[in-house]
Formats: structure tokens, sequence, C-alpha cells
């Protein structure tokens, strides 16, 4: 059985063929505006364009849709805590000064025991759907720069970017290396079903016992293995300086200059538009 | 006299923390363009000579060193290890850990790049190294899509890409199949050969070294007790017996002939050597006391019974077909075939760790589907390879101890099955030891001990003897034995068939993901063509047999050397 390997996409695209450098400025623009917008709708827009971008490129909508559940019950939480408890934020960026000024979506009847009388906002929902498209739009533009790169050019990239060559080699060895420790993880855990241990009937805290105790023979593993690596490198004349030549070369095209400049215009149009307009703040104008 | 490539003078070294000296004052001679074998059992200080060679030892690990190694001239403690590498290629025994990139283009330049060779010269040199290993056309695979042979051949390009003086290899064919480990061995005998490369190779391959190598020397205890050509150091039995170490069976069949009396040359230590010396025996009597003895065969129901087996892995592999066995209580059944047969996919279905797509798998009167994996560890105990892998506890007490909590026995049950565990593995006086501070064939004792508690019907070992050197093997196959005495079932899977003849009754050649083969082990490992078929040569016992019978069609299906020594009627014994 093939070994479990970090999604790369299949299909080739504009994107798959541009350096890694202007994904990493695109990922970086996209993350600082991601933060500074606190609209609902804009952060729907820039979420809902990350994820068609996503598509189109070539990442595997199962590996959304695997996102997307694992995220549900974190989001759900999300809104809930934001509009039943997140009043004074809310209040602050409205410029409301009372909370019966807010608009109330739900309440609870009175005579219930802990919770009655307490109430949902409108408004505290509609940032909890502003924490929520940030948090998705901040977890699918990794996969968009990382999965349409081949880890070699990603290294020559990050290299030329100025990121020091050390960082970019535990990069590409975490690429290579990880899978290797998730099927020694999963053979220890056969091992120990194979040894009686009935997974399937445990409750949630045991089964956390059952991991803390993986960690024996996985530390163990992975200790012998990174000496083992040390010495290889060693043989390799590895010293880690980046005073080293590169295979593979990293050339700004034109297309990498164009994504560039469209994403340089898109910050300044992004700030422009927030400061004179106030366009992407809370209970703005979008 | 070629000139010398290599020099160990006086050399000793001690690891950190270490209180005996792994080298003692060592002196050994490499010369240019030979292929030097070093053999030895494990902890002799083989690994820690091929690591002086380019100063990892001492200068990465530190420890205490005396005397000088020089390479091409160079003092190896003096020069960095950077330098070194300049020199000096190195392949290791995993091929996991050993290819660090992410292709294979990448795995052959990395070291070049570090050496700050230019890019056009990386380029120019990739192709050269592929095609001096026969892996033309993967540059843009990723090293995980290789098989085992590949990956070691892939570690040797990446090795020789920098045109090293030598080209050192630690043990390169010990995790791998015999596909692989033949692929290893060829393409460092072309090295040696067409491009006059140094090579020196530490391996437990008896019949490989012997055919290969120019010289071999015998490491014990950190010193070389004995150097010269194979045919001088595999003929001397005694010496490689007293160092746990397995002759080739050639050389073992004739030695073993001559010890009883029937005078013989010369102890050839290749079969093309061997055959020519078949006809003078050919004319030697039986001797009256020879009897063919196999084991009785196991008959009755059959304790695991797989019927019509299929699988197919959810990317479409189609692992196993038609596939159809019985095995009945009380039998010792090895399972063989090369990497990607079917054996492993087979085992897990016995398991239920997987499930057939076609096909039922039934252990007693049980669908094992039906069952869940924990309760089905009552009645069938798995070891795999790495013991290490199997070790949770923090002593040897509570490891064998697991299973029995974890299958809800009471205390007063777990505290009686992990005694006698504990007296059958003769665990009893370490038990409160944690088990990764024992040795490495004690912790595999653990593994088995604390499988033996669950008193399971079954045993299987998965890959007992890889990695392992002829003492770690036999050790854990005797414990094999053992079991199999006391009534289990016992089923193994190995590459290594010539330490199998001792211990299994009945062979189940896979090839393909089907049953090519299933019979009595000596009609087995006769049957050499269906072995070839699936990449496996039957031991070289069987092939001195087989041409004995070409001579004379009355001599029997021998397995052995021990078999061929006992058959022949010797001076004062009766014929």
């Amino acid at each position: 059985m093939s070994m479990m390997k970090f999604q790369t996409v299949e299909r080739d695209s504009f994107f798959s063929r541009l350096d890694f450098r202007p994904k990493l400025f695109m990922v970086a623009v996209v993350t600082i505006v991601a933060f500074v917008w606190e609209s609902p709708m804009l952060q729907i827009g820039l979420a809902g364009t990350i994820t068609v971008a996503c598509l189109l490129v070539g990442v595997k909508w199962s590996y959304i849709r695997t996102i997307l559940l694992i995220m549900i019950p974190f989001y759900a939480l999300l809104l809930l805590t934001h509009a039943f408890f997140n009043r004074d934020q809310v209040m602050a960026l409205r410029g409301i000064e009372s909370v019966n000024q807010l608009s109330r979506v739900f309440t609870f009847p009175e005579n219930w025991p802990f919770i009655g009388g307490s109430f949902a906002t409108w408004e505290g929902l509609n940032y909890g759907f502003n924490v929520i498209f940030k948090t998705l739009t901040l977890t699918l533009i990794i996969p968009l720069a990382v999965f349409t790169t081949e880890v070699d050019n990603m290294i020559v990239g990050m290299v030329r970017a100025k990121i020091p060559y050390k960082i970019a080699f535990i990069f590409s060895s975490t690429l290579r290396f990880f899978p290797l420790l998730i099927e020694e993880f999963s053979m220890i855990i056969e091992a120990q079903r194979l040894r009686g241990l009935a997974m399937e009937k445990m409750r949630p805290i045991k089964r956390v016992r059952v991991y803390a105790k993986v960690a024996v023979p996985l530390i163990l593993g992975a200790l012998v293995k990174s000496q083992q690596l040390e010495v290889v490198l060693q043989s390799k004349a590895f010293s880690g300086s980046p005073d080293r030549t590169y295979l593979h070369e990293s050339i700004l095209r034109p297309s990498d200059y164009a994504l560039i400049i469209f994403f340089v215009l898109f910050f300044i149009a992004a700030f422009y538009l927030l400061i004179a307009f106030g366009i992407g703040t809370f209970g703005g104008p979008i | 006299m070629p000139d010398k490539i290599a020099v160990f003078k006086d050399v000793s070294y001690k690891y950190p923390r270490s209180d005996d000296f792994v080298l003692l004052d060592l002196n050994l001679e490499i010369y240019e363009g030979e292929f030097l074998g070093i053999i030895g059992s494990t902890g002799v200080g083989k690994t820690t000579i091929c690591l002086a060679l380019n100063g990892i030892v001492p200068q990465f690990y530190g420890g205490r060193f005396f005397g000088s190694v020089h390479v091409g001239g160079l003092d190896t403690v003096e020069h960095p290890i950077s330098a070194m590498a300049n020199y000096v290629g190195q392949v290791f025994e995993d091929p996991e850990t050993q290819l660090i990139s992410t292709s294979v283009e990448n795995e052959i330049a990395f070291a070049l790049e570090n050496l700050k060779v230019s890019r056009e010269v990386i380029i120019e040199r990739i192709p050269q190294a592929l095609s001096a290993v026969r892996l033309e056309g993967t540059e843009k695979k990723h090293p995980h899509e290789l098989s085992g042979g590949q990956k070691q051949r892939l570690a040797i390009a990446a090795a020789i890409a920098v045109q090293p003086s030598l080209l050192i290899l630690d043990e390169p064919t010990s995790q791998l199949d015999p596909v692989g480990a033949e692929e290893v061995f060829a393409t460092a005998h072309e090295l040696n050969q067409e491009l006059d490369m140094t090579i020196v190779m530490a391996s437990h391959s008896a019949e490989e070294m012997a055919a290969f190598a120019d010289r071999i020397a015998l490491v014990s205890n950190g010193q070389i007790v004995a150097i010269g050509p194979p045919d001088e150091i595999y003929a001397d039995i005694e010496i490689l017996e007293s160092n746990d170490l397995r002759p080739p069976q050639v050389a073992n069949t004739f030695y073993s002939i001559n010890k009883r009396g029937i005078s013989v040359p010369k102890i050839p230590v290749n079969l093309n050597d061997a055959l020519p010396m078949l006809d003078s025996l050919s004319e030697l009597s039986q001797s009256a006391e020879f009897i063919l003895s196999d084991p009785e065969e196991v008959t009755g129901e059959a304790l695991l019974s797989v019927k019509d087996l299929a699988h197919v892995y959810p990317d479409g592999t189609k692992a196993l077909h038609g596939v159809s066995v019985d095995i009945a209580k009380g039998e010792y059944v090895l399972i063989i075939g090369q990497n990607g047969a079917g054996k492993s996919t087979l085992v897990k279905h016995f398991l239920n760790l997987l499930q057939p797509t076609e096909g039922v798998v039934k252990v007693g009167d049980v669908d094992t589907e039906e069952v869940s994996v924990s309760d089905l560890a009552r009645r069938i105990g798995y070891v795999a390879q790495n013991p290490d892998n199997q070790i949770f506890n923090a002593s040897v007490g509570e490891e064998i101890a697991f299973a029995l909590k974890n299958l809800d026995f009471d205390d007063e049950e777990v505290e009686t099955r992990t005694v006698e565990s504990l007296e059958a593995m003769g665990l009893t006086e370490v038990r409160d030891m944690h088990p990764l501070a024992l040795p490495k064939g004690d912790r595999a004792r653990v593994v088995i001990g604390a499988i033996l508690a669950m008193k399971p019907e079954i045993i299987i070992f998965d890959e007992p003897t890889t990695g392992q050197d002829y003492r770690g093997a036999k050790y854990i196959l005797e414990i094999s034995r053992d079991l199999h005495k006391m009534g289990k079932t016992v089923i193994v899977i190995t590459h290594h068939l010539y330490l199998m003849p001792e211990y299994a009754e009945r062979v189940v050649v896979m090839g393909k993901g089907t049953i090519l083969l299933d019979d009595v082990i000596r009609k087995a490992f006769h049957e050499t063509e269906t072995l070839k078929s699936t990449y496996l040569s039957a031991p070289q016992a069987v092939h001195l047999s087989q041409e004995m019978q070409k001579l004379n069609s009355a001599f029997p299906p021998l397995l052995t050397p021990g078999e061929f020594a006992d058959y022949f009627a010797f001076e004062g014994s009766a014929s």
C-alpha cells in the first residue's frame, strides 16, 4: 500500500506555473486584509473567492470538505459565543451605548434554569460570521499556495525570498518525514489493538490515555530516526549554510509580476476604502 | 599491488558515555579499485569502521579516538566531514531514513548543492548517476514511489554523483527482499568492475559477499581478526562459527562432508566452484545410517481457513485474488514470496486488520469479519518485525500484563498468566526492568511473552529475521520452535529461506497476489522454477542436491548442509 503523502494538485494551471514568491506575497496580503476587515459580507466574499480559486487550481473538494467538517464544531461554538456573549466589542464597533439597542434574534424564556433570559444578538451573530469566514480564508489560502507548488520550487522560492535556508530545509524535511511518523503512529496503534485493546469500545478520555502511551515508542522511534538523519546529512556535506548552489531556479516571469502587482493594488485599494469610506469595518457601508 | 586509498593505523575508539572501546588498535589498508567486504556479528564495530572513513566518527559523535584514518591521503580527523564528502560516498541500511528529498533528482543533487557544484554540472551528473544504477526516467518521481531495491540504488546514485574515490555501503541489503538485495549487489559489482570504483561493504549476506568481494575482513571486538580473499575466509568455518557468522551454505556443506571423514581437496565458497567437485561425490555410496527425516504431516480440521479470498485496496490495487488455504492446528507454516506478492495482505485478513473484498476467512468456525481485532487477538498472536514498536509499558511485567488487562481478566488470572509467560520466556529475573533497557533479542522475547500470555492458538511472526544477524535470527526462530513444541500453530513470513528447513514443515509460496505453491518444505524448496518466478532463490544446499540428482537419479532431495554430509558413507561407516 502506498504511504500517505502531502497533497499536491495534479492539474496544471496558471497558478501551478507561478513562482513561489508571488504566492508567498499573496498569502501575506490576504492574511493582513483578512485580519483587518471586520465586515462579514466582505469576509464571505474573500473566503468564497479563495475557495473557488482552490477548486479552480485543482485542490480536491474532498480536502476542502474535510476541513469544513473538522471546523464545523469550532464554527458553531464561535457563532454561539459571539451571538450570546459578545456585547461590549460589537457595541463599541457599532457605536451603540446600551444593550437594549442591540437587535435580539432569540431569547430564552425567563423561567428556564441557568440560561433563562439570555439572548442572542444580530450584531453578535454578524461578528461571529466575520470571525468564521476570516479563519476559513486563513485556512484555505495556505493550500492554495502550498499545494500548487512543487516542494523543490518552494525551497528555492523561500531562500530567494530571504527566508533562512535552515528554515526552508526544516520545512521540506517535515514534508518528507511527517508521513513516516504518521505511518509509525498507525503501526503502534495497530500493535496495541492486536494486544487486545478495543479502541472502538473506549470512552474518549480512555482513548486519549491510550494515545499518550503511544508516545513512548513513537518518540523513541523519532529520536532514533532523527539521529540517523543527522548522520546521513553529515555524510552529504550538509552544514545548514545558505552558501550552496541549487538545482532548481527561481525566476520571476511576467505572470509572477502580474500577480504581485495585482495584490499590491488590492492591498492599497483595501486600505484606501477602509480608511476613506469605512468599507471593511464592522457595520460599515458593506 | 594497487595504491592504498584508505589506511587505518592503530585506531581505537570509544563512543561518548560508553565504557568499552568499539574499535581497538585496528589496522586496515584498503586498496584502490577493490571490493572489500566487512563481516562480523552485530555490535563488533563494522558500522563504526564505515563511519570513521568519512570522519563522522569521531567528528560528529565525539568520544575518545586514538590512532589515525587517512582516505586519499587526507586525515579524517583533521578535515571537516563536508570536505571528506568529496572523497567518500556512503549508503546506509535503512532505505527510508537516508532519502531526504521529495524527488529523485533532488536526492542526487542534494550533496552536490552542499558542495557548491554549479547547477550546470549538477544537471549533467543526474542522468549519469541514474544511468549507473539503472534508474533512468525516474527523475521526477517521489522516492516513496520506488521499491526497496530502487530506493537503495537511488541512495547509491546520490553517493556516486559526487564522484567519490570510495563508496561505502553499510548493510545496504538487510531490509530488502531478495530481488532488492540482488539489485544492490549487482549495482555495486558493476560500479566496481566497470567504473573501477573502490567499494567497502558491510553485510551479513554470505553467499553474495563470497561471489562479489575481492577481500573479506572479519571484525571481532573492534579488531580485524582475519582478512583475505573470500575463498580463504569463508572456507574457515571454525572462525566464522566462533564469531556467530553464517558461512555460505556451499562452504558449510563441503566442510561438513570433510568433517565426516570424506576428503575434500578444497572447501568451495561459491556454487560454481562446487559443481565440478560433485563428480567425485557422486561415486560415493549412501550411508546405511542415512534416513531422510521429515516431520509428520499434520492433518485434521482447519484452524485457519481462507476460501476464495480477494482483496482490492481503495486505490484499485488488486493485492489478492483466488486465495484458498487451510492451516490445521499444530502446523508450522512458512509463507514466502517477493515484496508485493500478497503475504502481508493475507496475514492482515487473518487478524481482521483488512476485510475481504471477496471470499471468507475463518478462525475455527468464526468468520474473522464478525469479531473485533481485539477479540481476535485472544486467538491469534502477531509478532511484527520491530519489537520496539510493540513496547508501551515501563516494566517487563506490565508489558506482559498489558493485553490481559485489556481483555478484562481478573487480577488473579492476570498475575497467574504473567508469571507463566515470564517463566516460559525466561524473563522472570527482569520482570521489574524497563523493556527498552534490555538487548534487542530480549525485547523480542518480551513482545512474544506478552502475546503468549493471551494463550493464542496461532502465532504469526512477520519478517522476524529481517535486519537481524545470524545469531539474532536463530534466537527468534528457536523461540518459534519452542512455541510449536508447546502445541501452537506457527506461521512465519521471511525471505531468509536458508534458515527455515530446521523449523518449518510446510511452505506457502505466493506471487502476484495468489498462491503459486503449497507443499511440504522438502518438495516446495525443490520447486526452484516456481520459487524463481516470485524472485526467490532456494538455499545452495538445494541447488547442490539437484545437481547431484543429475549425476545420480537416486540422490534424494536434500535441504541442508547437514543432510548432505550425513548422506555419504565415509571410510569405516556402513554403506
